[in-house]
């Protein structure tokens, strides 16, 4: 059993401080099946007491030589309940039958760097969300896009309802302002970037920043199929180990890999489509109406279109199309005993609710595990993304006639805009573009290609009887080289005699790499108490080199750069280091009691000392009662236990923000130098985030009934956040960090599985969660001496206390959305949800038939729909939404997310193992007092306070499909 | 065995040597420090082209935010608080934390900071010679009380900040009769430095004829001149405006310009509108289009009759703006017509009606009227400079100031369009100043 792979000279210095026994041994075999009798390949199985252990083979069976002084070895498997079996000398082969492990307790959790623990000892409340949940009822568009509803304290916005995603994640509130304030996605340990780029439209919308344009965040890449789980780390204090990047907490993707055995091939086919999710309508007239509110002269152009039947539903005209969907996926996994593959490779093409409009991605994805030998593992997972998407113009803009949800509002169906015979698109004579011409001549395109390559080398450099030593490498790059495109012809109508035409191309190339050298070292005690130490460094690089060229005063029909009159080229560099040491320890005693303290200290060039280490410690503790011996095991409770957490996490500043720029500006061919209105700090520290979170996980009547409870308190100290400066300091913000955020929430989960035969299964999920934010402190703290910063409107985050807007003021939570009244700026609503609900349900009946459905609840979300706004100036709000007073609305809904049903069809075939064929929906309906499209929105995109301010979005859609899988 | 101790050794050293990452700089541009102190003649040159290209910015915004007040137009686009809170639809008041308002006035302040660097970039150099200094400090507090008379119009009786050197210690708004003492203080400064001076810089053809000290000095005073007469001090803007460029019996349109092409880094005249063009469109309010004195050359060069008449939140106008042929025409910063004007009114005010009309008489005449025949009182010839200053200045940021000079920017003297809409006499301070 003992393994000397170390060099000697390790061995006499570990010999000497970890004194091992050989002792006399055993041999036990067995066979381990599932329920049904089928065999169950790969079960680990442990010595307990010890670290040596085995695993099945294909036929279920092992076979372990056990010391003389252990009788016991614990049965693992994913999915299956663990096992504790007696055995001793000269036992009979076993026979040992592992049961369905229905609350998800021995599911494997991610908590250090590179350690993982049992969920039944977790200390947080993580969840997770296996691929079966995210992908197994309905086609995904995308990953995040794909959680919503389905795991507790997640607050999603679509940024725009274009194929191809557009999504913001927010977990348990908003904990930061500025830079990256989305989680942190990690997948198979590498940090991927979710940026939006933006493609330059805004030089021809007129929209008034980058995060206007409607980008999409491009966690859109990921294959939602290839995933085999995702671990949600929701605050700091399950994420502090994650340190300055996991303020918004962390995404963990783990995607699938290949099991030894027989190469198992499946392939699935969706064909469906997307329509739009409502349609608000147009405004009704007659003829006096229309003379009523658009003069005489309109009233004879309406009769005339009346009689010609020319009366247009513009809307249904835009927004009206039925975009087809196929997304077709192959995977190939399986290996031997040394190497274990999954290939896979998919094509999913969508075309959206606007003609022209659609998102195409092709991804490929190799990993590959090789045991080199007892004490060497190398993986490797490599994954290839190019993606096309067709976005068109939506959003928020200034006059470029292009957005058009703004164009709508403003055009009067009696006129026509329909080409003429030679192609050529009138005027619209009520707005600045004609929309027709929109969808039909300009484009605004998104290209990626990407890689993605993680690395994990695990090293064993010690097993002993009683303790274990690994080191595990990992490294993995992210590589994006993304192409825009945008392109309005010279004939649009608010091009001409200006721009005479736009075309601009973006070339990003980013590149992002990170790694880490972590070492474990397990240490088993003789009275059952594990020691789990480790130990490492991490380090991230990103570096972005963003080039927009665009020329305007087109040569005419041209769309090449080079041709037009006036050509500028833009150039945005980006280099962030940072590098950090992690330390924790976690002691686990027999499962009752587990422990765990860590520290990471972190350094990064975005700080204003670049080599400063800032420190994040965390402490947990959870207790498992029913582990312990008073505990009866009689009652119905199962499982019982009580858990607390604290941990800290940082964030830095945005890049950039350590610099007061100047810019470059232009007059009568002179170039010039201009301070650029923001006033960057030299000294900026990180903000920090600091949690407690306690809770209880229940589980009852055989774990039929499971209940987890979390309460948390999440403090944001020293919040880095633009404030509006004083405007005739010549700057327009600067970026401070003097103001502290707090926010509460209660979690609540409730599964139950009933019925639980292959017949006959039921299980149910409630999720039920909210978060309530308060601004603690603003400025010098309550009480003490010096000038203190007034409330303030914070830059780019609305439209302006005259409208609408965010307001930073102490006490009031941060999600607010405020108005100017007669008594100063007041709060009139919150973006905020009161609660959340999510209701999960997963029906098999007759053996083989599957019915999921997923229902949604928001309680009490506000937004700020100046769609509404807009069209009630044009004169095209529907009739029925005269009498609504605000353009603050209340965002609340019930929604059927997502549902399917499906057949397996039992096949006894050796070729063919399985086919199933489904129907099922996204977004199939929605219950909502909202005036608009769909009350989850938001017109900034995904960063900073952006949720639930509509204007003028991409309209969401609903989507249904045809599935089809095959199992070879 | 010996492969471990590759990356045992690697994994090690960098833990114990950590990662020493380098001090940061901006890889975006240059950072304001560098040209505070011991900065080189190019880059003074870089901020005065800054400060000169920065006048244009917000002007746009000045001109119709200040013009539909007026009821001399209207904006047509596709934000709707052009045509809501300017005209006080259904008791909407200002607000003052929206563009119309923040817009002017953060551009202006733009250029002060820009003009405080240039004065502190010429404190802290020896790259260029004292009369050279002078020369940068003229042009720069000249420009800053361009703009700054910008802001103080728009705000009124709010007056404005003028000590912003320092951001973090700005100094309080002062009163409007403060303000102007400020502005034209400020303009004095600048046309002493001008004694003597060197201009080491080179301004744009806008500034053509204005670009040597002498001459720039001619603009000075004509700023001066408008400033005084927005504030009130005829005599001094009698005084000013004989110190300018002004010229009985020049050619009227002669002044700097601020100027604009397609190139990279610059912009297009933000005023001008594509012919017939709907969604963005200046529309001429239809009581200056009713006020119309046959003959008038102004009209016809101004207003273009639009094929389709438009209308927009029950608003209505069958004129729209013909004030500049192109998207790179320039825009004058002040011309002679304007301080033949001001010459008038001036003269007006101290009761010297005699040379007023004769003032009057030299607009009119350019535009194709015949000589002033009505009554010669002061009243009387108020309202005839106002016509004329609504026609030679229309679109150009003026009417409201001068209405409110005169107490006419009320409902009694101006239309009201729309049941329920307010005429406003100023804005306010934006909310960001914190007052």
């Amino acid at each position: 059993m003992k393994r000397h792979h170390y060099p000697a000279a390790w061995a006499l210095v570990l010999a000497l401080f970890f004194p091992c026994f050989l002792l006399a041994q055993y041999p036990v075999t067995g066979t381990v099946t599932d329920a049904d009798g089928e065999p169950l390949v790969g079960v680990s199985i442990l010595v307990v007491g010890t670290t040596s252990g085995t695993i099945t083979d294909f036929d279920g069976t092992f076979e372990l030589e056990i010391p003389d002084n252990r009788s016991e070895l614990r049965l693992s498997y994913t999915g299956f309940a663990p096992q504790t079996v007696a055995v001793e000398r000269d036992i009979a082969p076993l026979q040992i039958v592992l049961q369905e492990d229905v609350a998800n307790l021995e599911q494997v959790v991610v908590t250090g760097l590179a350690s993982t623990i049992k969920r039944s000892n977790l200390a947080n409340a993580v969840s997770v969300v296996s691929g079966e949940d995210l992908t197994g009822v309905t086609s995904q568009q995308t990953v995040d896009g794909a959680l919503y509803g389905k795991l507790t304290g997640v607050n999603i916005t679509q940024t725009s309802g274009a194929p191809g995603g557009g999504y913001a994640l927010r977990l348990r509130g908003v904990s930061s302002l500025s830079g990256n304030n989305q989680p942190l996605f990690i997948v198979d340990g590498v940090y991927i970037s979710n940026v939006e780029i933006a493609s330059g439209s805004r030089g021809a919308s007129g929209a008034n920043s980058a995060n206007e344009e409607g980008a999409s965040n491009r966690i859109a890449d990921i294959n939602p199929d290839d995933i085999e789980s995702i671990e949600v780390l929701k605050g700091a204090s399950a994420a502090a180990i994650y340190g300055t990047r996991a303020n918004a907490g962390v995404v963990i993707i783990t995607t699938k890999k290949g099991v030894s055995g027989e190469t198992r091939v499946s392939f699935n086919q969706d064909l469906g489509f997307n329509t739009i999710i409502r349609k608000v309508g147009r405004r009704s007239y007659n003829a006096a109406q229309i003379e009523e509110a658009f003069g005489a002269d309109a009233r004879d152009q309406f009769v005339a279109a009346q009689a010609a039947g020319e009366i247009f539903d513009y809307e249904d005209i835009i927004y009206g199309q039925k975009g087809f969907i196929t997304d077709s996926r192959l995977r190939v996994s399986g290996g031997n005993e040394k190497t274990n593959f999954f290939v896979s490779s998919s094509w999913r093409d969508e075309a959206g609710i606007i003609k022209n409009t659609g998102y195409e991605r092709f991804t490929a994805r190799l990993n590959l595990t090789h045991q080199v030998n007892d004490w060497l593992k190398v993986q490797s997972n490599t994954n290839y993304i190019r993606s096309q998407a067709a976005r068109s113009f939506t959003g928020n803009e200034n006059e470029g006639g292009l957005s058009y949800g703004y164009t709508l509002a403003f055009t009067r169906d009696y006129i026509n805009l329909f080409p003429d015979e030679f192609g050529n698109y009138p005027d619209n004579p009520n707005a600045s573009g004609n929309p027709l011409q929109t969808r039909d001549q300009t484009r605004n395109d998104e290209n990626v290609d990407r890689i993605l390559e993680g690395i994990n080398i695990n090293l064993n450099l010690l097993r002993t009887g009683n303790q274990s030593l690994n080191v595990i490498f990992n490294g993995g790059l992210d590589f994006i080289l993304s192409k825009t495109f945008v392109y309005v012809p010279e004939s649009f109508q608010s091009q001409r005699g200006r721009q005479q035409g736009f075309l601009a191309e973006g070339k990003n190339d980013l590149f992002n790499y990170n790694y880490s050298a972590i070492a474990v070292h397990d240490f088993y005690t003789e009275s059952g108490i594990n020691f789990t130490t480790q130990a490492g460094i991490t380090y991230l690089n990103q570096s972005a080199d963003q080039l927009l060229s665009q020329t305007t005063q087109l040569i005419p029909l041209q769309t090449n750069l080079s041709q037009g009159a006036a050509q500028s080229t833009n150039q945005f560099l980006l280099n962030v280091e940072e590098f950090g040491y992690v330390v924790q320890e976690e002691v686990n005693v027999n499962d009752q009691v587990i422990l765990t303290g860590g520290l990471r200290f972190d350094k990064s060039s975005l700080n204003g000392d670049p080599n400063k280490l800032y420190t994040f410690p965390r402490a947990s503790v959870a207790l498992n009662l029913h582990e312990f011996d008073f505990w009866s095991g009689d009652g119905p409770l199962d499982q019982l236990k009580l858990r607390a957490a604290y941990g800290q996490t940082g964030n830095s500043a945005s890049f950039g923000s350590l610099f007061t720029s100047l810019a470059f500006v232009s007059t009568g061919g002179n170039a010039g130098l201009t301070v650029n209105g923001r006033q960057g700090n030299s000294g900026l520290e990180p903000e920090t985030s600091s949690e407690i979170e306690v809770g209880t996980d229940l589980g009852l009547f055989d774990n039929k009934v499971n209940v987890t409870a979390t309460y948390y308190v999440r403090d944001v100290t020293n919040l880095l956040y633009d404030r509006s400066l004083p405007t005739s300091s010549g700057f327009g913000n600067e970026i401070r960090n003097d103001l502290d955020l707090r926010n509460r929430g209660f979690e609540f989960q409730l599964g139950l599985n009933p019925f639980r035969s292959p017949a006959f299964d039921y299980r149910t999920t409630f999720n039920f969660w909210l978060n309530r934010s308060e601004i603690t402190r603003l400025g010098i703290e309550d009480g003490s001496d010096g000038e203190d910063i007034p409330s303030f409107v914070p830059p780019g985050a609305g439209f302006g206390l005259g409208l609408g807007t965010f307001y930073i003021n102490e006490g009031s939570p941060i999600t607010g959305l405020w108005q100017s009244t007669p008594d100063g700026p007041m709060q009139v609503g919150n973006t905020e949800p009161d609660f959340q609900f999510g209701w999960n349900n997963n029906l098999t009946l007759f053996e083989n038939l599957d019915i999921n459905f997923l229902f949604h609840w928001r309680q009490g979300s506000e937004l700020l729909n100046l769609t509404r706004f807009l069209t009630d100036i044009g004169g095209t709000t529907p009739r029925e939404y005269d009498n609504l007073d605000s353009f603050i609305e209340d965002g609340s809904y019930f929604r059927l997310r997502e549902a399917g049903i499906a057949y397996r069809f039992p096949l006894e075939d050796t070729f063919i193992r399985g086919v199933r064929v489904g129907v099922s929906g996204r977004n199939i309906f929605t219950i909502t007092d909202y005036s608009s499209y769909d009350p989850e929105t938001s017109v900034n995109g995904g960063s900073g306070l952006s949720t639930n301010l509509e204007v003028a979005p991409f309209p969401s859609s609903r989507q249904f499909y045809l599935q089809i899988g095959l199992d070879f | 065995m010996k492969t471990l101790f590759l990356p045992l050794l690697a994994g090690g050293l960098l833990f114990l040597t950590g990662c020493e990452i380098d001090e940061q700089f901006d890889p975006n541009g240059p950072s304001i420090n560098s040209v505070l102190s011991d900065a080189t003649k190019v880059e003074l040159d870089l901020l005065v082209t800054a400060i000169e290209a920065g006048i244009r910015n917000g002007y746009a915004g000045y001109v119709t935010a200040s013009g539909t007040i007026a009821r001399e137009l209207y904006i047509f686009d596709a934000d709707p608080r052009n045509t809501e809170d300017l005209l006080g639809k259904e008791d909407i008041v200002l607000d003052n934390n929206t563009f119309y308002i923040t817009g002017p006035f953060n551009s202006s302040y733009r250029v002060v900071k820009n003009a405080n660097i240039l004065l502190e970039a010429v404190d802290n150099t020896s790259s260029v010679s004292e009369a050279e200094k002078d020369g940068y400090r003229a042009f720069a507090n000249t420009m800053k009380a361009l703009v700054l008379s910008r802001v103080l119009d728009l705000l009124g009786d709010n007056g404005i900040r003028v000590d912003v050197a320092d951001p973090n210690n700005l100094g309080p708004f002062l009163s409007r009769d403060e303000s102007y003492s400020a502005l034209l203080g400020l303009l004095d400064e600048a046309d002493a430095q001008l004694q003597g001076a060197d201009f080491g810089f080179t301004l744009s053809t806008g500034f053509e004829g204005f670009d040597t000290p002498e001459t720039f000095q001619e603009f000075n005073r004509a700023l001066a001149a408008r400033i005084a007469t927005h504030g009130e001090r005829y005599d001094e803007a009698l005084t000013y405006v004989n110190e300018s460029f002004l010229d009985l019996d020049g050619d009227l349109s002669v002044g700097p310009e601020m100027i604009f092409s397609a190139a990279a880094g610059d912009l297009l005249n933000p005023l001008f509108k594509t012919p017939g063009q709907s969604g963005d469109q200046i529309i001429v309010h239809p009581r200056i289009i009713a006020d119309t004195t046959a003959g008038d050359l102004r009209v016809d060069e101004k207003f273009r009759l639009r094929q389709q008449s438009t209308s927009q939140d029950n608003l209505n106008g069958d004129y729209e703006t013909a004030l500049y042929p192109s998207a790179t025409s320039p825009i004058d910063i002040i011309r002679n017509e304007e301080l033949v004007l001001i010459y008038a009114e001036a003269n007006i005010n101290r009761n010297d009606l005699g040379t007023a009309v004769e003032a009057l008489n030299v607009v009119r005449n350019a535009a194709g009227l015949a000589d002033y025949d009505g009554e010669v009182t002061q009243d009387a010839l108020i309202d005839e400079l106002l016509y004329q200053r609504t026609y030679s200045l229309w679109s150009e940021g003026h009417l409201m100031f001068d209405l409110r000079r005169y107490g006419r920017l009320n409902a009694q003297f101006l239309p009201i369009d729309r049941e329920g809409d307010d005429i406003f006499v100023q804005f306010p301070i934006p909310l960001a100043e914190g007052v």
